[in-house]
């Protein structure tokens, strides 16, 4: 039998909320980009990133209902359950590296944490683009080939922002801070590579 | 190393519990948290001397090696305890760049036996004081006291008495504070600090690195857009206490200036930019 199963009802919820998922990362890492690019002035921001987060695993929550449920017929029960914790953790630690920002009283933004926004706003992107197309595996090759460049590309701001912070002389309240926000934005890329190169597997699955 | 053996022995013998060497306690008024370097390899004395400053509550960075003068004026130090036969034919460049800064912390030499025209020379390059080897970590600490108080006194005595005047603004240092008409403007402590620093530097251009190093206290991390959100803060505040005057200029990948300049209605201010 067949894994495809494009008509299927079961399918169509798990897709229905993929797509939601990638909709929701999307929209937390356009938050954070703002919220970075008008430090200290937007803080309200942070709000929304937090309702982002609680969708997040409102998301989750009901996919692992679902699969607890039904079972799916056109994708792997492991591939749903680990595609879904790394979406969440996208999620996760975009939040987090926001809610950071308040805890850690930041005065201003650096420009390699905008930076590494900007790359996870751009993986988020492809990410969602992919996700809403996962109903016809296979169509999303381009968007998964640029989530993986984008994490090559955060990994190199990050260690020039760690470089950064371990110059000589700079203010160890400063390395302690920004050392934890920009780690939370680097693992919040890599969660999308984690997502994307599930997404690949399943490719390969129903090549 | 003789002397340090010495050194280490006799502190050890003065600083222990049978001293018959009473020493008054620090004086109230004493600086609580004073922030000491001690750059100094004689690890007995070093042990004594960090144990009796950590005693006092004096936050101390025992450096067993010198490191790049940059590096000590950036700690935001109030003193630096030195041993000169560290640096060898260096030490009279390293004391003279140490106190060629503006806030440059108070510097005591603690040292080996040297001539007369060595503790001269060394004296005239910028240390404060000079302590010869073998020597009690209750003097060094005495002497280094001695040398923050003359700074301060010196510090206060060359502050502005007078307030300075730009524009419409009367900057106060005495009240922390800049005014418009006799009303205060509402600057927190690091908008007066970064106000002042500039205003004090009529239409000379400071460095954003520069502006960081004396206001924050600590050197710039690279990518670090503190000083622009702060200047950006400032401007929004002079804009409404006295619109109609450009204070601040952006000197675009530079810093900024301070230039008070009244400005027709139709202009557009010079606001918003960041270096």
């Amino acid at each position: 039998m067949s894994r495809f199963s494009l008509t299927n009802r079961n399918g169509r919820e798990f897709f229905n909320l993929f797509d939601e998922a990638g909709a929701n990362i999307l929209r937390a890492a356009e938050l954070l980009d703002e919220l970075l690019k008008a430090w200290p002035d937007e803080s309200g921001l942070e709000r929304e990133i937090l309702i982002c987060e609680q969708e997040g695993d409102r998301i989750t929550h009901d996919l692992i209902q679902l699969l607890n449920r039904k079972v799916p017929t056109s994708l792997d029960r492991q591939d749903v359950y680990a595609l879904a914790s790394a979406l969440d953790d996208v999620v996760d630690y975009t939040e987090e590296a926001a809610d950071f920002l308040n805890v850690y009283n930041i005065e201003a933004p650096m420009e390699q944490a905008q930076d590494l926004s900007q790359v996870l706003r751009e993986s988020c992107a492809n990410l969602a683009a992919a996700l809403s197309r996962l109903e016809r595996f296979g169509d999303f090759h381009h968007e998964l080939v640029e989530v993986n460049r984008l994490e090559n590309e955060g990994d190199r701001i990050l260690r020039e922002a760690l470089a950064s912070l371990f110059a000589n002389g700079i203010d160890p309240m400063v390395v302690i801070r920004w050392k934890d926000i920009f780690e939370r934005m680097e693992q919040a890329i890599d969660a999308c590579e984690t997502a994307a190169n599930i997404l690949e597997s399943i490719v390969v699955k129903h090549a | 190393m003789e002397a340090s053996a010495f050194t280490l022995a006799a502190v050890e013998y003065l600083s222990g519990a049978d001293s018959p060497i009473q020493f008054p306690e620090m004086p109230a008024a004493a600086p609580a948290a004073v922030r000491i370097a001690v750059v100094d390899s004689d690890s007995g004395f070093v042990r004594v001397l960090g144990k009796r400053l950590g005693a006092v509550g004096w936050r101390a960075q025992l450096l067993p090696t010198p490191p790049a003068v940059e590096e000590l004026q950036s700690m935001r130090l109030h003193a630096i305890v030195i041993d000169t036969a560290l640096l060898g034919s260096e030490a009279w460049a390293y004391l003279e760049h140490l106190g060629g800064h503006a806030a440059a912390p108070a510097v005591v030499v603690c040292t080996g036996p040297s001539s007369v025209a060595q503790r001269v020379r060394g004296l005239r390059l910028g240390a404060d004081d000079w302590v010869t080897k073998p020597c009690h970590p209750e003097e060094v600490l005495a002497r280094v006291e001695a040398a923050i108080r003359r700074r301060r006194a010196a510090e206060l005595a060359s502050q502005p008495a007078e307030p300075i005047v730009a524009g419409e603004l009367e900057i106060r240092p005495d009240m922390f504070e800049a005014f418009v008409g006799g009303r205060a403007v509402g600057l927190t402590r690091r908008e007066f600090e970064l106000l002042h620093l500039l205003a004090a530097a009529p239409g000379r251009v400071v460095p954003r690195e520069r502006v960081y190093e004396r206001v924050w206290g600590y050197a710039m991390a690279h990518g670090d857009r503190s000083v622009d959100v702060f200047v950006r803060k400032l401007r929004k505040k002079l804009e409404l206490a006295t619109p109609g005057w450009v204070y601040l200029h952006t000197h675009f990948g530079v810093g900024y200036r301070f230039d008070p300049q009244e400005v027709e209605e139709e202009e557009t201010a010079d606001g918003g930019e960041e270096a």
